[in-house]
C-alpha cells in the first residue's frame, strides 16, 4: 500500500473523519468511472461507488494487497460482475424503467442504434464506449480497468484472480472484437495514424 | 516476431510492464520492422480514441459514505493503552503474591520437648525455608516488569 494511503487510513481509524474523504476524493475518478461502465444508470453506479467505500473500510482487517487502489476495484469488481450476471438479458427494449421511467432503448449509445443515429454519431470514443458494452463482461473488465483507471495487468490479473497472461489474451480479444466491430472507424483510424 | 506476440509487447510497453528482454525484443523489432512500428502508431490512437469518464460520483459522497459506516473507533484512554500494560500487569502479580504470603498459616506450637531442645540450643536462630524462594520470585517479579524488552501481558 502506498505510504500516504496507509498514513490516511491510520489518521481515519483514530478518529480523524477528514482522512476518508481525501482517500475518496483521490480514487473517486478511476472508481467510479469503471463503475460506470457496468452499472443501468448514473444512480447506481453512485449506489456501488458507496458500497465499494464502505466494504472496503468495514474489511480493511482482510485487505492484504499492497495497494489500496486494488484493494477498491477487487471489491467493485465483485459488485459489478455480481450485478451483471444479475440482470435479466430478456427485458424489453421498449418497456419503460423502473429507476428513470424511459423505454431501455433511450440510453442505448448511438453504435448500438438504427444506421441513420449511427450516421449522427461521428464521435469514435461514443462508438468504442459502445461496442466495448458488448464485450463479455471479463474482457469488458479488463478493456476499462486497463482504459479508464489505467491499472497494469498485473495489478488487473490480481482483480480478477487470475494470470497476467490471462488478462492480456482477456484484452488482446477485446480490441480484436473492437476492431471488427468498428471496422469502418477503425481503417479511418489506421489512416489518420502517423 | 507474429502480430499477436507484438501486440502483446505493446501493450505491455503501454502499461510500462516490459520486462528487460521483452524490451530488447521489441526495440529490435521496432528498429527492423515498418509493419511494427505502424501497429505501435495505431495502438496509441486507438487508446488515446477511447473517451475519458464523463460521469463523477455525487459531490457529497465521501458524507454519505461516512454516515453508512460504523464511527471510526475511538482513541484508547491512556489507562488502556499498551505503554502501560506490563507495569499493570507486574503490579497485578505482585499484589497477588504478597496476598497469597499473608495468608500463609501461622506455625504450630512446639512440643514441650521440641522447646527444650530448641531452648539447649538457643544461640540457633530459626529461619523459614520458604523465605528464600519468596525472596527469589519476588526479586524476578521486580526484574520482569521493569524489563521492557519482555512483553510482560502474555506472561
Amino acid at each position: 500500500m502506498e505510504c500516504d494511503d496507509a498514513r490516511l487510513l491510520a489518521a481515519y481509524r483514530d478518529g480523524d473523519a477528514e482522512a476518508l474523504g481525501r482517500l475518496v476524493e483521490k480514487y473517486k475518478r478511476p472508481l467510479f468511472a469503471f463503475l460506470s461502465r457496468f452499472a443501468a444508470n448514473p444512480g447506481e453506479a453512485d449506489e456501488w461507488f458507496q458500497e465499494t467505500w464502505v466494504r472496503a473500510i468495514e474489511n480493511m482487517n482482510f485487505f492484504r494487497q499492497r495497494h489500496l487502489i486494488g484493494w477498491l476495484f477487487r471489491i467493485a469488481h465483485n459488485l459489478a460482475v455480481d450485478a451483471v450476471r444479475r440482470r435479466k438479458p430478456d427485458c424489453s427494449l421498449d418497456a419503460p424503467q423502473p429507476a428513470s421511467g424511459e423505454p431501455l432503448v433511450e440510453r442505448i449509445p448511438a453504435a448500438m442504434l438504427a444506421p441513420d443515429a449511427e450516421v449522427a454519431g461521428r464521435d469514435l470514443g461514443q462508438h468504442i464506449a459502445a461496442a466495448a458494452a458488448r464485450l463479455p463482461v471479463e474482457q469488458r473488465e479488463v478493456f476499462w480497468l486497463r482504459m479508464d483507471a489505467g491499472l497494469p495487468f498485473k495489478e488487473i490479473a490480481r482483480i480478477q484472480r487470475t494470470s497476467v497472461n490471462t488478462a492480456l489474451g482477456r484484452m488482446q480479444y477485446a480490441l480484436a472484437k473492437l476492431r471488427a466491430d468498428l471496422a469502418p472507424a477503425y481503417r479511418e483510424l489506421q489512416g489518420n495514424a502517423p | 516476431m507474429n502480430p499477436h506476440e507484438l501486440e502483446r509487447l505493446l501493450l505491455l510497453e503501454q502499461s510500462g510492464e516490459l520486462a528487460p528482454r521483452q524490451r530488447r525484443a521489441l526495440d529490435a523489432e521496432l528498429a527492423a520492422s515498418e509493419t511494427a512500428r505502424r501497429l505501435r502508431d495505431r495502438l496509441r490512437a486507438w487508446t488515446a480514441a477511447v473517451p475519458p469518464p464523463a460521469a463523477a460520483p455525487a459531490p457529497d459522497a465521501a458524507a454519505r459514505i461516512a454516515a453508512r459506516l460504523r464511527p471510526p473507533p475511538r482513541p484508547a484512554a491512556w489507562i488502556f493503552r499498551p505503554v502501560w500494560k506490563p507495569a499493570l500487569a507486574a503490579a497485578a502479580a505482585l499484589a497477588l503474591f504478597l496476598g497469597v504470603r499473608s495468608f500463609r498459616p501461622a506455625p504450630i506450637a512446639a512440643p514441650i520437648e521440641t522447646a527444650v531442645n530448641a531452648t539447649a540450643s538457643a544461640d540457633e536462630v530459626w529461619t523459614d525455608p520458604l523465605d528464600a524462594e519468596f525472596t527469589e520470585l519476588e526479586n524476578l517479579l521486580l526484574a520482569i516488569s521493569t524489563d521492557d524488552s519482555l512483553n510482560v501481558t502474555k506472561l
